[in-house]
C-alpha cells in the first residue's frame, strides 16, 4: 500500500502553503488582485462556510476559510446533560451521517462502562451505520453534481435517499436523527417488515449506482471539471490530518473498518475503495465505490440479523439500561432503578477514553472524560470535516474559481461537524 | 511498545487499552517530533483541551454502574462519598496520534498546564495542528507560542472569554413556563 | 424509475397511502375547520379584499421563490422537498434563489449562531418587499434543544417570522404544511409579518 516513509520532511514538494498551512497567501508581486467573499450564505458551500478568496482574473491566488457560523456549543451543552440524555446531541453534529455520531458516542460510553452489547445490537448498528454512509454519500453526490451543473443528479440521488430514510423511519420512527442507538444496545427491537424493505433497497441500490455512473463517468464535462482538479498527494493528505474517502482517494489504503475493526466488521466481506490520483474525480469515484460496498455489507448484516430474531436488543445491565416497562408494575427494584436512571442518570466510572470509527467523512472520534458522575466532564468530538477543511488551501493552490466549487464539494465537509 | 525514549516523558498510563504518555510541556514539540520521526506517528488525529477546574470538589457517591456489578467490599459502593483523585494542574492538552501504516498504532500525548501557561505549537510537526490549536485557544484560552495565526476560529473575533472553561457560564435564556405567570 | 420486477407490488410501501386507509386530517374531515382556518376566514371577512388584491395575492402564492438559507439539519429536509417525492415544484417554488434580491420567502432552516445572526439579517434586509419568513424547525423557532451562549433563542429575535414549523427536523410534509398555511394566510390578505410586528421584530 502507498504509505509515507518514516521521517521525511513534510514540506519537500508539498503543496501545503507556508507559513500558515490553511491560508493561501497571495503573492504581493501580483497586481490586480480582487478579493471576493464567498459568504456564509452561498448555495455551493455546503452550509455556512465563508471563503475569502483573492482572485487574479479567474485564478485563485489567495484563500482563507472562516468558520464558526454554525458553532452550537455541543460540547459544553453535553456537559450539562446526563449520559443517556446526551445521545440526542451527537446526531446533530454531522447531520448528514447522523447515525455515526450517535454510534461513536455510544461506543465511547460503553468502553468506559466496559459494557457488553448483545450481538443483535452490534449487527443492527452496523447495518444502520452503513445505510447512513449510503445516505451521506448520496447527499454528497447529489449536491456536488448539482453545483457542477449536472442538475438532474440531484433528483436521482435524492430519490434513493428517500428510500434510505424510509428504512430509518421504519426502524426508529423518524427519518433523521433517529436516536436509535443507546448505551447498551438499541432503543427498540427491529420491527416486522424491515427485512423485506431493506432487501428491496439492497436490490435497488446497485441499479441506481449504475445509473449514476452511466450519467457521470464518461461525461466529457464532468471529466473535464473533475480530473486533475484539486490534487492532494498522499503525504500532504496525511500531514493535513485527512481520513476517510479524502485519504483513500489520495492513494493511502486506510480504513478503520479494516485496520482497527470495531462492531463486527471483521466478520463481513467487503473491499476498501482506494484510488491514486487524489483529485476531485477520484474522491467522487471512491464514494461511489463505497456505496456499492456498503450495500454489500448491509445485505450480509440482514442475513445475520434474520437468524437473530427474538434475541435481546439491549444489554441486561439494569444499572445502566432502563428495565422493561412490564416489570415496573411488579418489581420494586426496577421501579427504583428506573427512577434513578431517568432523573439522576447512571454513573460511569472515572477515566478518559477515545473511540474512533470510520464515518462517511473519515475518522469520527469521541473523547470522553468521566469523573465518575452522571454527566460527562468533557465530551469532545473529533470532526472529520474539520480536518477536511484544513486541506482547502492546499488543494486550491492553482485552481480557477470554478474549480474552487468542485474542490470544496469534493472534500465533503458538513458545517455542523466543522463548527460543532 | 516502548516509549521510554520520548523526550520529556514524565509518566506512561495504560487504561481501556489505550496508552497515554504524559510529557513535560516545555518539551512537547521535541516529543512530538520524536514520535513523528522515530515512531512514525504521522497523523495527528485530534488536539483536545480539558479544564479540570472543580474536579474532586463534588463527592461522587452511590452506585457505580459497571458490568461486573457492585463490589460489596468497596466503600463507595456502600453509599459513602468518594472523591476522584485530584489532578496536578488545571488544564490538560491531549494530542491523539495515529500511525497510518501496516503496523498501525495509536497513542495519546498529554501535557498539564496552568491557567495562562503557554505551550509550544506543533504546527511544524503536523500542519493539521493549525486549526486544532486555534480551537483550543478559542475555547479554552491555552496560548500556543510560535503559532503562525493564533486567532479565534469558532467564536467571533471580538468575543471575550473562553466558552468551554468551567467557570464560563452555559449562557442561554431562562425558559419561561406559562403556568409560572 | 426502472421498476425492479422482483419487487413485490402489493407491499404497502408501493401503494399510495390513501389506498392503505391513511388520510390526512384535511381529507378525513373536509367540513371540519381547525382553529387556524377559522381565524384566517375571520380575517378575510374583516379585511374585505378587493378583486385586484385577491388577484395579486393569488399570484404571490403561486410562485413564491425561497431564498437558499439552509443552515443545518433542517436544510437537508428542505432539500428533500425539492426532490421528486415531495416535489415543491407543484407550488412553483422549486427555484431556490441564491440572490436575496429575487427571493420572496426566507426559510430559516437550522440553528442560528450569534456569528450567523448578522449575515442572516443582512440577507433579510436585501430581500424586496413583500417578503415572508418561515422559521423551520425547533432551533429556528425557539433555539431548539440548545439553550446556550451561542445559539439565538429563536430567529424571531432578529427577523419577523410569519410561520413557525415545529420539528427536529420537521418532515418534508410538515414543511409543506407550513408553506401551504403561509399561502392561505397570503390569500386571506394577512399582511407579511414585518407589517404587523415591525421590521426590527
Amino acid at each position: 500500500m502507498a504509505t509515507v516513509e518514516r521521517g521525511p520532511a513534510i514540506y519537500a514538494g508539498s503543496r501545503i502553503p507556508q507559513p500558515v498551512p490553511t491560508i493561501l497567501k497571495a503573492d504581493p508581486a501580483i497586481e490586480d488582485v480582487l478579493t471576493v467573499n464567498f459568504g456564509p450564505n452561498h448555495p455551493s458551500t455546503h452550509g455556512v462556510l465563508r471563503l475569502i478568496v483573492d482572485l487574479h482574473g479567474e485564478h485563485v491566488v489567495g484563500l482563507s476559510a472562516v468558520i464558526g457560523y454554525l458553532h452550537t456549543g455541543f460540547e459544553k451543552t453535553m456537559e450539562q446533560k446526563t449520559w443517556w440524555k446526551g445521545v440526542t446531541y451527537p446526531a446533530r453534529i454531522d447531520y448528514v451521517s447522523f447515525q455515526y455520531n450517535e454510534l461513536v458516542y455510544v461506543l465511547a460510553v460503553e468502553k468506559l462502562l466496559q459494557l457488553e452489547v448483545p450481538r443483535k445490537a452490534t449487527w443492527t448498528r452496523m447495518a444502520l451505520g452503513e445505510l447512513a454512509r449510503i445516505h451521506s454519500h448520496l447527499v454528497y453526490l447529489g449536491t456536488a453534481a448539482l453545483e457542477l451543473g449536472a442538475i438532474s443528479m440531484f433528483w436521482y440521488c435524492f430519490r434513493e435517499r428517500d428510500l434510505v430514510l424510509d428504512l430509518f423511519e421504519l426502524v426508529a420512527g423518524t427519518r433523521m436523527h433517529t436516536r436509535y442507538f443507546q448505551v447498551g444496545g438499541l432503543a427498540e427491537d427491529i420491527p416486522v417488515g424491515f427485512y423485506d424493505e431493506a432487501r428491496a433497497f439492497c436490490r435497488r441500490m446497485p441499479q441506481a449506482l449504475d445509473e449514476y455512473e452511466g450519467i457521470l463517468n464518461s461525461n466529457a464535462i464532468w471529466l473535464e471539471r473533475t480530473r486533475g482538479v484539486g490534487v492532494l498527494s498522499a503525504a500532504d493528505a496525511i500531514a493535513l490530518g485527512q481520513t476517510g474517502p479524502n485519504l483513500r482517494a489520495s492513494g493511502v489504503d486506510w480504513d478503520l473498518r479494516r485496520r482497527e475493526p470495531y462492531l463486527a466488521y471483521d466478520e463481513v466481506d467487503f473491499d476498501v475503495a482506494v484510488r491514486f490520483g487524489g483529485d476531485v474525480f477520484d474522491r467522487y469515484k471512491v464514494r461511489v465505490d463505497e456505496m456499492r460496498e456498503s450495500t454489500r455489507i448491509v445485505a450480509q448484516c440482514l442475513d445475520r440479523l434474520e437468524e437473530m430474531q427474538g434475541e435481546p436488543w439491549i444489554a441486561d445491565d439494569r444499572k445502566v439500561v432502563l428495565p422493561p416497562r412490564e416489570e415496573l408494575h411488579t418489581s420494586m427494584e426496577s421501579l427504583i432503578h428506573h427512577f434513578k436512571i431517568v432523573t439522576e442518570g447512571f454513573r460511569v466510572p472515572a477515566g478518559e477514553v477515545y473511540v474512533g470509527i470510520e464515518s462517511a467523512r473519515g475518522e469520527s472520534g469521541c473523547y470522553l472524560v468521566s469523573d465518575g458522575g452522571p454527566r460527562p466532564w468533557r465530551a469532545k468530538f473529533r470532526a472529520p470535516s474539520f480536518a477536511a477543511l484544513h486541506a482547502t488551501a492546499a488543494c486550491c493552490a492553482d485552481a480557477a474559481v470554478a474549480d474552487l466549487i468542485a474542490i470544496v464539494g469534493s472534500l465533503d465537509a458538513v458545517m455542523g461537524d466543522v463548527d460543532r | 511498545m516502548g516509549y521510554e525514549s520520548v523526550p520529556g516523558l514524565v509518566e506512561t498510563r495504560e487504561a481501556f487499552g489505550e496508552t497515554t504518555l504524559v510529557v513535560d510541556p516545555a518539551r512537547i514539540a521535541e516529543a512530538c517530533l520524536h514520535l513523528r520521526d522515530e515512531e512514525a506517528f504521522n497523523l495527528l488525529v485530534d488536539i483536545t483541551a480539558t479544564d479540570y477546574l472543580g474536579w474532586a470538589e463534588a463527592g461522587v457517591a452511590g452506585y457505580y454502574a459497571t458490568a461486573a456489578g457492585r463490589d460489596l467490599n468497596d466503600p463507595a459502593a456502600q453509599g459513602y462519598a468518594r472523591v476522584p483523585e485530584p489532578k496536578p494542574k488545571r488544564f490538560t492538552l491531549s494530542y491523539h496520534l495515529l500511525r497510518v501504516a501496516d503496523d498501525s498504532a495509536r497513542v495519546r500525548v498529554q501535557v498539564w498546564l496552568d491557567d495562562g501557561e503557554a505551550v509550544e505549537t506543533v504546527v511544524p510537526v503536523w500542519p493539521t495542528a493549525d486549526w486544532h490549536e486555534r480551537e483550543a485557544w478559542d475555547m479554552m484560552g491555552i496560548p500556543f507560542t510560535g503559532h503562525p495565526n493564533l486567532t479565534r476560529i469558532l467564536m467571533e473575533d471580538d468575543w471575550e472569554g473562553h466558552p468551554l472553561r468551567k467557570d464560563y457560564p452555559i449562557g442561554g435564556e431562562p425558559v419561561r413556563f406559562s403556568e409560572a405567570e | 424509475m426502472a421498476l425492479d420486477e422482483t419487487v413485490d407490488q402489493t407491499r404497502v410501501s408501493q401503494r399510495p397511502l390513501a389506498k392503505a386507509g391513511l388520510q390526512s386530517e384535511r381529507l378525513l374531515w373536509p367540513a371540519k375547520k381547525g382553529v387556524f382556518e377559522e381565524e384566517v376566514e375571520s380575517m378575510e371577512d374583516a379585511l374585505g379584499l378587493t378583486t385586484l388584491e385577491k388577484a395579486v395575492a393569488w399570484a404571490q402564492t403561486r410562485s413564491m421563490w425561497p431564498a437558499t438559507f439552509g443552515l443545518a439539519c433542517c436544510a437537508i429536509e428542505m432539500m428533500s422537498i425539492v426532490s421528486s417525492r415531495y416535489d415543491i415544484a407543484r407550488f412553483g417554488m422549486e427555484r431556490f434563489s441564491s440572490s436575496p434580491r429575487q427571493a420572496d420567502l426566507m426559510i430559516v432552516s437550522g440553528r442560528v449562531a450569534h456569528k450567523m445572526a448578522a449575515p442572516l439579517r443582512q440577507v433579510y434586509d436585501q430581500m424586496l418587499e413583500p417578503k415572508w419568513v418561515i422559521a423551520m424547525g425547533a432551533c429556528a423557532s425557539s433555539g431548539g434543544m440548545f439553550n446556550n451562549y451561542t445559539i439565538l433563542q429563536g430567529v424571531d429575535k432578529i427577523v419577523p417570522v410569519d410561520i413557525h414549523v415545529p420539528g427536529c427536523p420537521p418532515r418534508p410534509e410538515a414543511l409543506m404544511e407550513g408553506i401551504v398555511r403561509l399561502h392561505e394566510k397570503v390569500l386571506a390578505g394577512v399582511p407579511p409579518a414585518y407589517q404587523i410586528r415591525g421590521v426590527a421584530s
